[in-house]
């Protein structure tokens, strides 16, 4: 026994406290909203600030997931079609069939974690790359939204669902609230837990994670099924931002997803990853946008910004991994 | 260190250079205007006219778009923003008639007068969530796909027979719907022999349009006309009719874009139902300028439409050219 607890320790040493957190993509986010501050008066109003972090609400749930999931060394095309799925399953259960809200609310999530299950006992057991698996989910999911929907979106939902998406108590919109508490149990569950660690062990080195006793097919199913828990998660937020089950939602969202990971820090060859850099990755995309578009930038140059904002943050990193620390 | 420095240095210098382009705020009213994307040239066009009015009427134009027309969620968010900035009026042209009614029926609260371009959003769902509207302008969508109907029974004669291919825009919006109906409707009554073999829908994409063309010749090689839902489908379907060696297939659209009339100029596109999106724009903001004073708007406004042939554009007598840009 003492011959495996011993680089477990290690493992555990190397993985926990959510030591991947970059310090670049702080100083990013720092420098990019001293810029905004400086340039629109009303940038850093507190209703500005809810309203970033509102717009981040989506995308951020969906890069909680992918977080897990990239540090395992895997890959989730499918989160923004499972998102469009769930939401208009729910739609209908409460919309369309008139059942009671709490239903529609596990049926969403129900739905995506199914989805996310399917890709996973395909990813293990059908030995298909995860990459192809979830390309291949990413339009099944889809063409079934629009299947159900009759590629219309669906309209009207109970108020207790479009609470969760336009409440806002104590002057807080739900969204946020369901973002921070999603990101801050995520963060513990990834720093902190055999779970969260054997799935970056797993990312780092899979023969030896299988070496050590874990075990990774049924880890890889669970990953997968968190990350469509989550995606289902974000179907419901955006449906009930907007009061409707959209097929077409969530369009590439899956793109803005792994962008907010990479930014926060997140290895995309996985054995390192970090929940609370994803929320600052996605932060710094939504202050971006945000920024921009208070002061009036036309939107093309704004994907301009997006994309080289992304180059940079990841080459500052290299910068810093050549100095220090090494994989 | 000194790398990390010029790193940071160089995002910074990024940023300024971005944020250089953007207008700074004077006294004058700001109307804000949000669009889908401005990588179509209707509302491109729309864009235009928008500026054109504010410049005569005195109002700073406060303008967003989205990068695509179908990116739903960030033109909300996009429209959130816009509240922070506290314009005098907000004219919006929604992605589908439900995303934006959260923001609008904000707006509402803060005593923001909405406008619907392009009548996007539908009057009943904006009732029953509790939104009020100002006014809706934009072109009479059915009208649109009517014309297209008469104009080509004129070229073909009212006995005329065989099959005709009419590509809708994506599912589910009302725009291309319109004027798909608009169309078959209007064709029934005037050339009956004229056979709707198909209607699918082109998702407002050229290449899909061009698919869907190429797979119905397959199933029709006696195509006589093509009505596409838009400009950018109908010279998407034209290339693949052309290609199939196709010359006499009558090819219709509906916008009157500049790529359009490009194209009806050389000779190669036959028509196209000029929505004027430049005039909708500029009345929008004549509009909202009358509601602030307090005048009285109608509810609905339609923006005339006109037929685009190389004829029309050669002679140029229809006082409402001046408008296609």
């Amino acid at each position: 026994m003492a011959s495996t607890a011993s680089p477990a320790a290690s493992w555990r040493a190397r993985f926990a406290g959510g030591a991947a957190l970059r310090l670049e993509s702080i100083v990013v986010l720092i420098v990019l909203s001293g810029i905004m501050a400086a340039l629109s008066n009303v940038f850093l109003s507190v209703s500005n600030i809810l309203n970033i972090v509102l717009s981040t609400s989506v995308f951020g749930v969906l890069a909680i997931g992918m977080t897990f999931v990239i540090s395992s060394a895997g890959i989730d095309l499918s989160v923004g079609s499972i998102l469009a799925l769930s939401g208009v399953v729910g739609a209908i259960l409460t919309s369309t069939l008139d059942w009671p809200w709490w239903v529609g609310i596990l049926g969403c999530l129900a739905a995506g974690a199914f989805t996310g299950a399917v890709n996973g006992f395909l990813v293990t057991r059908g030995a298909i790359p995860p990459f192809i698996v979830t390309l291949g989910m990413l339009g099944v999911a889809r063409g079934f939204a629009l299947v159900l929907s009759d590629g219309v979106s669906i309209y009207g939902l109970p108020p207790e669902i479009t609470w969760l998406g336009q409440g806002r108590p104590f002057g807080v919109p739900v969204p946020v609230i369901v973002l921070l508490l999603t990101a801050l149990v995520a963060h513990v569950v990834l720093a902190h837990t055999r779970f969260g660690i054997y799935a970056q062990v797993i990312g780092d080195n899979e023969g030896a994670a299988r070496a050590m006793g874990v075990r990774v097919e049924r880890m890889k199913v669970l990953l997968y099924t968190l990350s469509g828990l989550l995606s289902g998660l974000a179907g419901l937020l955006f449906a009930a931002r907007i009061n409707s089950g959209e097929p077409t939602a969530g369009l590439s969202y899956e793109l803005t997803a792994i962008t907010a990971t990479i930014l926060g820090g997140t290895n995309l060859f996985g054995g390192r990853g970090s929940v609370a850099g994803t929320l600052i990755g996605a932060l710094i995309m939504g202050v971006l946008q945000n920024g921009l578009n208070l002061l009036a930038v036309r939107p093309f140059y704004q994907q301009i910004a997006i994309g080289a904002v992304l180059i940079l943050a990841v080459w500052l990193d290299r910068i810093n991994s050549r100095e220090g620390w090494r994989r | 260190m000194r790398k990390q420095g010029l790193a940071a240095a160089s995002t910074a210098a990024l940023a300024l250079a971005l944020t250089a382009v953007a207008a700074f705020a004077d006294d004058k009213p700001t109307y804000g205007v949000l669009m889908k994307t401005l990588s179509n040239p209707f509302w491109g066009a729309m864009e235009k006219g928008v500026d054109a009015a504010g410049k005569a009427e005195g109002v700073d134009i406060y303008l967003q778009a989205v990068e695509s027309d179908q990116a739903a969620e960030p033109q909300l968010n996009a429209c959130n923003t816009m509240l922070q900035k506290k314009p005098a009026a907000m004219i919006t042209a929604a992605i589908n008639s439900t995303i934006l009614l959260p923001c609008l029926k904000q707006a509402n609260e803060m005593k923001i007068p909405v406008v619907d371009l392009d009548n996007n959003l539908d009057p009943a769902i904006t009732a029953k969530a509790g939104v009020d509207v100002a006014f809706h302008i934009g072109s009479d969508n059915e009208a649109a796909g009517a014309k297209g109907a008469d104009w080509l029974a004129s070229q073909l004669g009212k006995n005329a027979k065989g099959p005709v291919l009419v590509i809708e825009g994506l599912s589910g919006n009302i725009t291309g719907k319109k004027r798909a109906v608009g169309f078959a409707t209007e064709l029934k009554k005037q050339a009956p022999g004229l056979e709707i073999v198909a209607s699918l829908p082109g998702d407002w994409d050229s290449l899909k349009a061009a698919n869907i063309t190429n797979d119905t010749l397959q199933r029709s090689p006696d195509l006589v006309a093509i009505f596409a839902a838009n400009d950018d489908m109908a010279l998407g379907a034209l290339e693949a009719a052309r290609a199939a060696g196709k010359d006499k297939v009558i090819v219709i659209g509906v916008d009157g874009n500049s790529n359009a009339v490009k194209s009806i100029k050389a000779g190669r596109l036959d028509a196209s139902v000029a929505q004027l999106p430049f005039l909708v724009g500029m009345q929008a903001v004549q509009g909202v300028k009358k509601v602030l004073a307090g005048d009285k708007v109608p509810e609905m406004t339609y923006v005339p439409t006109l037929v685009l042939t190389k004829q029309a554009i050669e002679e140029n007598k229809d006082p409402l050219m001046q408008y296609v840009k």
